[in-house]
């Protein structure tokens, strides 16, 4: 029962923090003169400056501060998050359209930054000191300070212009041809599920060509962090009295490595990979933008520069939240793992 | 006549430190006799919990050690000679621990892991070296079982259980079969030093370490999703098992505590797990390092008192470390004092405390305060050395207070002054 | 030598022989040694040292090595003409041009001086901010303490880059608000840190101690729990500085920085996104623009993490004594 309770209760911190993202996320939009929040409303292209003031009056948007953050609440409630200049289109509808690519990338690099993270640092800290874990050590330190876009466009570089190989954007031309064409059904959005679920095996493989350069340049850097941690709080549990223990017992090498320690140095990783998300998340800016893959991080990039004020403020607000529930996530999982925490 | 099962043999173990080499074995000779309870006694820092974790060769890196012999005298009739675990390989060494020697922590909260039920790491003792009894039993119950089915699909999965079962029964019986040959062909070459035949014993040794344990078949099995469940009937046997183990050693509500974790009990009961998991598989030798420093008076009486009962029962032979004089007159035969990384006198608990012969040991018992005692308390002057720079000759010349020209130059010899009574002590030389 | 009677001399007694030769240091200075030697033995630390120093002398030597052809801003990149096809390393750009012959050479030493502006300043302000809110927090506790932790909470919740996109649209470009932004958006790392380091010394008998014996706050937070807490924010900052760095150059090549032409290393990045496949017969023909800017960043962002990371093993106590 104590675990419904702590679930309760991160749900409702989580709600006061989304309600405290909203104030900031709003309080910066106040930062914006009402001049260009205005294009939020804006549906056609000719405004003249007398359209601007009036919209201006029309929509209130030299009123009080509080009364234009429940208003905006209320707009935002009904679904209605303005009209996007980048998306040519209401941000909702830019947002279905742009945040499956997205997705697809994050769903192929978190698994791999984990499964790549956790067992290069369970590695090194095995075998401390020796060639393979300099090695790792090295890389996790040099990754960890590499720019994101400058490993893209290396990797663009060498891969796409030398080799010719991994092209960027999502699909080949003959691929956006069929997913254009009517015999495709978008269902997900998302291009290698929709490929399986059409049957369609060649856009899939093409789906998956393209995808194999931006999720390297994810995976490369972040997996650097989790390497780092993984090794250093194994070292932790692998100098802890339960491994002597275990040792006294009889327990060989690879039991205690494995089943002892390695449960509980997972357990700091657990806890970061929530920041680790958010890193990721923010890395889609750049690698969507270098790889020309058209999500909400590419949307974000161009928002930001043509002051796309609605798209820009919807985002920050979208990743706010999930980034708050994948923190309750991760908090979830890590109390299902150590007792301790259930258990009090 | 005593029976000798233990003798370590001018033990030297070195901690490669970045300050220095600590030397914190200075030919350590200790001798542990079947039946009885022998106590370590000592400071803080003279090396007891290092020449135990010696004997089991669990050393903390950056510690080797770097010279002498630890000799078992475990298995029974046919074997006369003792066997050199120095000599042994590691997987020799894992098949001993926690099976013919086990040990038992001073901070039992730490020593447990906090993310396994207390279940699990009690049973993980009769997984590592009880398996082949526990295939049997469960191979027993789930044929019991199969007479009674009727369903056929139950029927055949269970079939299918037992064969599993007994797979990996057998290739456990090899695989004892083959090291028992090595072992045995060790054993025989143990004295010799002739090059062909220290060639060979490493040859032995290595294929000690590379033998195989585990069936591939049945590990590939474990692994798939569905079919990994055919252990539950193993893993019952297990608990049972652990059940009846916690029950003999007054662990109320058992079954309940099998499924809890560590966290959840108090210092003493987490004290009595540790104690269970080390005498799971019947030890010949329990090695006790300062069991009872970190808990409250009345839990240590009923750990001491636990610890007495089992000696009857289960264990053959303790070696306890203390540096709690009024423990060792309680609970041990004999006693061997240390200072330093050296040991400086051994004696039976009577003797020592009657007629302390080292001038440590003198020390020790004067500054234990007692009930009629008026004037000052005493101590020994001085503090115990630096480990990497230690005095020469005897280590504890700078504090005795009849040190002799001698003392600087040169370590004193062990001398044995009377039947089972040896010093360690130039006053005590055989030309006097 | 000793005679066999009286007890021995109390002054040598317990010393090993080098000690008793007379040579005790303060341990104050001799943990200090100590930790020098330590660090100074680590190899990683040399090299962060001297990719560090080697970026500092760029910086105040950028004058002399680069001379600005506009006194009045140096940053304003020189360009051999207006051709935009870049140009290969030559007698006159030893490492190439950028587009429109924006002379890289020049922008990497200048941009050292920009690079360490924002990482320094951003730093030092988040320093301050943290240590006086996570000192309210963590020593104080109760409603502050409250208050703090739930704010830097909502911080936390949306990812770095993203909400500094966002600010900066609100601010305006340029460096000056990419400089502001991350001021706002960094604080709450540091207060965490001197919160937490704080919680875990303030329990602690000896403060218990101070405070019997008549100190205010203010001293004990100055002279015994700031002291010891400063350590992990040491670590921090160092390894801060770089993501600090790579975090405005990710602005910068987003667009959301400097102009074209100023001598802004994310900003040259920016520039090599058409450049990126050479002509058929030599693809990587540019790969000085796409290579050398980007390259720059990473060696010091790396100085900075090497450092951070070597003070970090041998100043946390869990590592200190192998």
């Amino acid at each position: 029962m104590s675990m419904l309770n702590y679930i309760i209760r991160r749900l409702l911190f989580m709600i006061l923090v989304l309600v405290g993202v909203s104030l900031l996320v709003f309080s910066v939009m106040m930062m914006i003169p009402p001049g260009m929040r205005v294009a939020a409303y804006v549906t056609h292209e000719k405004v003249t400056s007398e359209d601007i003031e009036s919209m201006i009056e029309v929509y209130g948007l030299r009123d009080p501060a509080p009364v234009q953050y429940f208003r905006w609440l209320k707009r935002i409630f009904t679904g209605d998050f303005g009209f996007s200049v980048t998306a040519e289109a209401p941000v909702l509808e830019g947002f279905k359209s742009y945040f499956p690519t997205t997705l697809e990338l994050v769903l192929y690099a978190t698994p791999l930054v984990i499964l790549v993270g956790v067992w290069f640092g369970t590695k090194g800290a095995i075998h401390k000191d020796k060639p393979i874990d300099h090695g790792i050590r090295i890389f996790a330190i040099v990754g960890y300070s590499l720019p994101t876009f400058w490993l893209g466009l290396l990797l663009l570089m060498f891969f796409y212009g030398y080799l010719g190989i991994f092209p960027p954007g999502t699909l080949s031309n003959a691929g956006k041809d069929v997913i254009f064409s009517d015999a495709w059904h978008r269902i997900t959005g998302l291009l290698t599920v929709d490929a399986i679920l059409n049957w369609r095996w060649d856009i899939f493989w093409d789906a998956l060509y393209h995808l194999i350069l931006p999720t390297i340049n994810l995976v490369l850097l972040s997996s650097a962090l989790i390497m780092r941690l993984m090794r250093s709080s194994m070292l932790e549990a692998l100098g802890q009295d339960y491994v002597r223990t275990a040792l006294a017992k009889g327990a060989d090498r690879r039991t205690v490595h494995l089943k002892h320690a390695r449960r509980n140095g997972l357990l700091p990783v657990i806890t970061i990979s929530g920041i680790m998300f958010a890193g990721l998340m923010a890395g889609m800016v750049i690698t969507e933008t270098i790889f020309t893959r058209k999500g909400i991080g590419w949307w974000m990039a161009r928002a930001a520069l043509q002051l796309d004020v609605s798209a820009i403020m919807f985002n920050v607000l979208f990743l706010g939240t999930i980034f708050v529930g994948v923190n309750l996530i991760v908090d979830l999982i890590y109390a299902a793992i150590d007792p301790r925490i259930r258990l009090s | 006549m005593s029976t000798v099962i233990l003798k370590t043999d001018e033990l030297y173990t070195d901690f490669y430190t970045f300050e220095g080499v600590v030397k914190a074995l200075n030919g350590v000779s200790v001798t542990v006799n079947q039946g009885e309870t022998f106590g370590l006694v000592g400071e803080s820092g003279c090396g007891k919990s290092v020449t135990v974790r010696s004997i089991m060769r669990i050393v903390q890196t950056p510690g080797k050690i770097v010279d002498g012999k630890i000799v078992l005298f475990f298995r029974d009739s046919d074997r006369t000679e003792g066997i050199d675990i120095l000599k042994r390989s590691e997987a020799f060494m894992t098949s001993m621990r926690g099976n013919d020697i086990s040990m038992i922590f001073q901070e039992a909260s730490t020593s447990l892991n906090p993310v396994l039920s207390i279940g699990y790491q009690v049973g993980e003792s009769f997984y590592f070296h009880r398996l082949d009894q526990m295939l049997e039993e469960t191979i027993e119950t789930v044929t019991d079982k199969l007479d009674g089915t009727k369903f056929f699909v139950v029927k055949w999965w269970r079939r299918l259980k037992i064969a599993l079962f007994r797979r990996e029964l057998r290739r456990l019986k090899n695989y004892k079969d083959e090291i028992d040959t090595i072992d045995n062909e060790l054993y025989a070459l143990e004295e010799a030093t002739d090059v062909k035949t220290v060639r060979r014993r490493n040859m032995l040794n290595r294929r000690r370490d590379q033998a195989w344990k585990k069936d591939l078949l049945v590990q590939l099995v474990k692994r798939v999703p569905f079919l990994k469940r055919y252990q539950s009937d193993i893993q019952e046997t297990v608990r049972s098992h652990v059940v009846s183990l916690l029950n003999s050693l007054g662990v109320p509500n058992s079954e309940r505590c099998v499924d809890s974790y560590p966290h959840e009990l108090s210092g003493g009961m987490q004290q009595r797990i540790v104690i269970a998991i080390a005498l799971a598989c019947n030890p010949i030798l329990l090695i006790a390092d300062e069991p009872t420093s970190n808990l409250d008076v009345t839990i240590q009486a009923q750990i001491v008192d636990l610890i007495k009962t089992l000696k009857e029962k289960i264990i053959s032979s303790v070696l306890f470390i203390t540096h709690d004089l009024g423990l060792v007159a309680e609970i041990c035969d004999r006693t061997g004092i240390m200072y330093a990384g050296d040991v400086c006198e051994v004696a039976s608990v009577k003797e020592i405390f009657s007629n302390p012969l080292h001038p440590y040991t003198q020390g020790l018992l004067r500054s234990v305060p007692k009930a009629e005692q008026v004037e000052k308390l005493s101590t020994i002057p001085g503090t115990v050395p630096n480990l990497i720079s230690p005095p020469t000759g005897c280590r504890f010349h700078p504090r005795c207070p009849h040190a002799m020209e001698i003392c600087v130059k040169e370590k004193p010899p062990t001398i044995e002054v009377s039947d089972g009574h040896s010093v360690a002590c130039h006053l005590y030389g055989e030309e006097e | 030598m000793h005679s066999t009677d009286s007890p021995v001399d109390g002054s040598t007694i317990g010393q090993s022989a080098s000690e008793a030769q007379g040579e005790t240091k303060h341990p104050g200075l001799r943990e200090f040694l100590f930790s020098m030697k330590r660090l100074l033995k680590n190899p990683l630390t040399i090299i962060g040292l001297v990719i560090i120093l080697f970026f500092v002398f760029l910086a105040i030597f950028a004058p002399v090595l680069a001379p600005p052809p506009q006194p009045h801003d140096p940053y304003l990149m020189p360009h051999d003409g207006w051709k935009i096809q870049p140009s290969p390393p030559s007698a006159e750009s030893p490492l190439g041009t950028l587009p429109s012959q924006y002379d890289i050479l020049y922008g990497v030493i200048w941009g050292t001086r920009n690079a360490f502006r924002i990482g320094l300043f951003v730093v030092a302000a988040n320093l301050a901010v943290g240590i006086i809110l996570g000192s309210l927090a963590g020593y104080f506790g109760g409603i502050a303490d409250e208050i703090i932790m739930r704010i830097t909470d909502i911080f936390y919740a949306i990812p770095m880059l993203v909400m500094a996109m966002a600010l900066v649209v609100a601010f305006g470009r340029g460096l000056q608000s990419i400089i502001i932004v991350l001021i706002i958006l960094g604080w709450p790392t540091y207060t965490r840190v001197i919160r937490s380091e704080i919680l875990i010394v303030r329990d602690m008998d000896y403060i218990h101690a101070s405070r019997a014996s008549g100190s205010s706050h203010l001293r004990i937070l100055a002279k015994h729990i700031l002291p010891n807490s400063i350590f992990s924010v040491i670590i921090v900052a160092s390894m801060n500085l770089g993501t600090t760095v790579l975090t405005a150059a990710a602005l910068s090549f987003l667009g959301l920085g400097a102009d074209t032409g100023y001598a802004d290393w994310g900003q040259m990045v920016s520039t090599c996104r058409n450049w990126i496949v050479g002509p058929a017969d030599n693809r990587l023909a540019y790969w000085y623009v796409v290579f050398i800017p980007g390259f720059v960043i990473a060696l010091f962002v790396l100085g900075w993490n090497l450092l951070g990371d070597a003070i970090r093993d041998v100043f946390d106590p869990k590592l200190r004594r192998r």
